[in-house]
């Protein structure tokens, strides 16, 4: 479904990824896993276009879309949430869905009808804001939101474009433990024909929702495996503990 | 995000009304300033549909403006074309004009976007300053009105003509009302809000913004349209960029991203020079004064500084009452 070739990204002399390649089966729960500065945010942003690769190549489906443009791979189905809040802060929750599932719909451009009163995007609006629990919020300025709302709607604003792949990076970044609970119960509850592909540093997420782990460090990957060949791997555990180093 | 809430409905019933009543009670020069008003005021409230809902701050609404009416005087005059048929391809010229502007400077924001719309104008009126078959900085005479005889309707009537120009206002505030409450409308002030997370939802937003400078360059068009019909006659000056200055003047004066606000804007920007000019051609001084006052007021304008007010007044709580009062 998703396959990533020998993906290497540079600024000037420093090598941010190095031939990072893997692949995702419809369905999948991957999970990206690295320490701070490892690649992982560079990666989604090389995935979804906001950064072009220096060389290697992205297929959506056998297709490259090296040469597609954000928005054109997020119509393609990729869309991803962010590590640090990107909403419309001057509306409300259910606006900033409202925006979301009406490009999801494909409903953005007419100026026959309002997409805020649209059937399908109101149902699919209800739908996320039940799956990222904020359905008591709707009527809510994001700018008199928590920050607890705000990771949630960080992620229903990806989930309600309908995408074929959802990217999210570091969603439980600053919660606390309840809402990180919230979060378990979110990524069970998606449909399983939807393939995700998540960066966490929060171990129990990781282990409990992927199906496998990647393992990044100094922009490489460095292990592959299922959860359970995660927690046994020195590896893994030595870059958890910081003794592992980068080849020369 | 655009709301046609109720109070804002009825200053624009009322603004209507009273500019309709003035025409009527009026004299000659009253309905002259009522056209001079409806012309200002489409010109302003096009450029709030991209000014105040898409960011997009634009300097060459004039030039805009200015093309719809020479397209529509070289049709009609030169080519002796039927008046309706010209005056609608006048409209389509500016569409397609701004829809370039739009398209080629799609990915400048801020300052270069203004400085660029700003290079777009100047060129467009440049190009009729220095065309004699069009009579250069003469200008061109000879352009004529609607003939809606048919309808028992003389728009030679200064007074009819006055209630023309205010049924194209209606017209237009309703067009881009219903543009900006439309998915695409909604997606523009999408993009004003937060650009790269529209685009990350799936929204080409170079394509969505030509878009809509393309369609608030048809409303610009019509302003041209009617400024032609007006004097009967147009000159180069109808695009040099200090009109697009005065109608981002009058919009900010007003309330920018209000929509109702730059009518309002329109009526006193028009009303007030003409009342100070009867006394000092330094009208400039007054209105700039105006604006450094709205400016500071926190930028909302007139009609939205009076509409945050109120909207203030009606949510905050009441006082609390003291205890043991009688």
């Amino acid at each position: 479904m998703l396959e990533v070739r020998n993906l290497c990204k540079s600024f000037g002399g420093l090598q941010v990824t190095r031939d990072i390649s893997f692949a995702l089966e419809p369905g999948e729960r991957r999970v990206i896993l690295g320490p701070n500065g490892a690649g992982k945010t560079t990666l989604f942003n090389l995935l979804v276009g906001t950064l072009t690769p220096s060389s290697g190549d992205i297929l959506l489906d056998g297709r490259s879309v090296r040469g597609l443009s954000v928005a054109a791979r997020a119509r393609a189905g990729l869309s991803r949430s962010y590590q640090k809040n990107n909403l419309f802060e001057a509306l409300s929750i259910r606006e900033n869905l409202l925006l979301a599932a009406a490009a999801g719909h494909g409903k953005a451009d007419t100026i026959l009808r309002d997409s805020f009163r649209d059937g399908a995007v109101r149902e699919t609006v209800a739908q996320v804001a039940e799956q990222v629990a904020l359905t008591s919020m709707l009527d809510l300025p994001v700018r008199s939101a928590s920050y607890g709302a705000r990771r949630q709607l960080e992620v229903g604003l990806a989930l309600a474009t309908r995408p074929q792949i959802l990217l999210m990076d570091e969603p439980t970044s600053g919660v606390g433990p309840t809402m990180i609970e919230g979060f378990h119960r979110l990524l069970h509850s998606l449909p399983r024909e939807l393939t995700v592909l998540i960066i966490e540093h929060d171990m129990d997420l990781a282990f409990d929702v992927a199906d496998r782990i990647t393992v990044l460090n100094f922009g490489e990957v460095v292990f592959e495996g299922t959860p359970e060949e995660t927690h046994g791997n020195k590896v893994v555990r030595d870059i958890y503990l910081g003794d592992w180093q980068a080849d020369a | 995000m655009f709301r046609q809430t109720l109070p804002r409905t009825l200053v624009l019933l009322v603004t209507l009304a009273g500019l309709a009543l003035y025409a009527i009670l009026g004299g000659f020069f009253a309905r002259e300033l009522v056209v001079s008003i409806a012309i200002l005021a489409i010109l302003a409230v096009s450029l709030d549909v991209v000014a105040g809902f898409g960011g997009m701050v634009s300097l060459a609404h004039g030039a805009m403006m200015g093309l719809a009416a020479y397209t529509y005087a070289i049709l009609s005059v030169k080519l002796g074309w039927p008046l309706l048929p010209s005056a609608i391809l006048g409209v389509g010229a500016s569409a397609v004009f701004g829809t370039l502007i739009g398209w080629i400077t799609g990915r400048t924001t801020g300052i270069f976007f203004i400085m660029a719309t700003l290079a777009f104008g100047q060129m467009a009126y440049t190009v009729f300053f220095k065309w004699r078959w069009l009579g250069g900085d003469d200008g061109m005479g000879g352009i004529k009105r609607f003939d809606l005889g048919w309808a028992g309707i003389d728009l030679d009537d200064s007074l009819i003509f006055a209630l023309f120009a205010l049924a194209l206002l209606a017209m237009v505030y309703a067009a881009a009302a219903w543009v900006l409450r439309s998915a695409f409308g909604r997606t523009l002030s999408g993009i004003h809000s937060n650009e790269d997370r529209m685009r990350a939802l799936g929204v080409n937003t170079v394509l969505h913004r030509a878009r809509a400078l393309g369609f608030s360059a048809l409303l610009a068009g019509v302003a041209g349209i009617l400024a032609a019909q007006h004097v009967l006659y147009i000159s180069p000056e109808l695009l040099v960029w200090t009109v697009s200055g005065e109608v981002l003047i009058v919009v900010i004066l007003g309330g920018l991203g209000t929509l109702i606000g730059p009518l309002v804007g329109a009526v006193i920007f028009v009303l007030l020079k003409d009342a100070i000019s009867d006394y000092t051609d330094h009208w400039h001084i007054v209105i700039g004064l105006l604006l450094i006052a709205t400016v500071l007021a926190g930028g909302r304008g007139i009609y939205g500084q009076i509409e945050h007010w109120l909207s203030r007044r009606i949510s905050s709580p009441p006082e609390p009452e003291e205890a043991g009062d009688a």
